[in-house]
């Protein structure tokens, strides 16, 4: 009896969530000597001291960004004149929602054809109008 | 008033709505739903207002659709890619008239474009195809629709959007 309760000691001592504390993981990254530059010169923007802060406030940043898209949203930039970027970043897409649209059939007279076919064949398309330009300000 | 459009859901509050055309109205309420979520052959998106985000303020229905190639006349056939002509078709759009002359038709029809723009980039579409009311062709043609001419005298219009002026919209 009184080995087992030593040993029971000892697994306590090792096992980092009998003693109540969260476990911590430690995080290691290869970095190439551009990254570990930009990660130096973020880290002096942000005023942050540590790997640590900086790990954490990406995630957070990170973890924002995958549930906007998650919920279909787009992620937008203005700048002061108004003028709107949306971040197009691959890996965020795999979490955006499906957006393929169910196929319907559309009936055509002969000569509703003939007009599609001389638009949708023009080398060139219109240019858009003020209304539609302004349709992706507002 | 802020604005949200969103993907139609099934508790959404429909049955108030009157954009004033029974039609509109009849689509919204009866089938907007079941088409989008049984059917899969049109899916609908509301404009609601934060304050009360069950009411449908306004909508509009897209699907896709496509032309066999080999229905054009074969003057045109040259200057088509060699696939059916695919398309995406803004079914339907109406405004609660209660709520008519505050840009929600403007709101609807700009998240109808950046779909239309998404979907193409994800499965490929040339154009965007509406079968307007010919009392609201001049609204859409101040979005560069123009006309498919060669149906009824009555009935609706057909109107056409390339998608590569949409994008140059976005451009700019």
């Amino acid at each position: 009896m009184p080995r087992m309760v030593s040993k029971n000691r000892k697994r306590r001592r090792l096992d980092p969530s009998a003693t109540g504390r969260p476990r911590k993981t430690k995080f290691q990254a290869d970095l190439a000597p551009a990254e570990d530059r930009t990660i130096r010169l973020l880290k002096q923007e942000l005023q942050l001291g540590s790997n640590t802060d900086f790990l954490s406030d990406a995630v957070a940043l990170f973890r924002w960004a995958v549930s906007e898209r998650k919920l279909g949203h787009r992620i937008i930039s203005e700048s002061v004149s108004g003028e709107r970027k949306v971040l197009c970043f691959p890996r965020l897409e795999r979490v955006a929602p499906d957006l393929v649209l169910p196929r319907v059939e559309i009936e055509w007279t002969q000569r509703e054809l003939e007009r599609l076919g001389e638009l949708a064949s023009a080398t060139e398309a219109n240019r858009p109008t003020e209304v539609l330009i302004r349709a992706f300000r507002d | 008033m802020a604005i949200v459009i969103r993907r139609l859901e099934e508790s959404d509050e429909v049955e108030n709505f009157d954009s004033g055309d029974e039609p509109l109205n009849n689509y919204l309420k009866r089938h907007a739903w079941s088409n989008q979520e049984k059917s899969l052959i049109g899916v609908s998106y509301v404009a609601v207002d934060e304050g009360a985000p069950r009411v449908v303020l306004g909508y509009f229905t897209l699907a896709v659709a496509s032309v066999a190639r080999d229905k054009f006349p074969k003057k045109y056939v040259r200057g088509l890619p060699p696939y059916d002509l695919s398309l995406i078709l803004l079914a339907r759009l109406a405004v609660d008239r209660r709520f008519e002359g505050r840009g929600l038709g403007h709101a609807l029809i700009s998240e109808a474009f950046r779909i239309s723009l998404r979907v193409a980039d994800e499965v490929g579409c040339r154009c965007i195809i509406t079968d307007a009311y010919r009392e609201r062709t001049s609204w859409y043609a101040r979005y560069g629709f123009v006309p498919i001419e060669g149906a009824a005298e009555h009935g609706p219009q057909k109107m056409y959007l390339d998608l590569r002026t949409v994008r140059a919209a976005l451009r700019r």
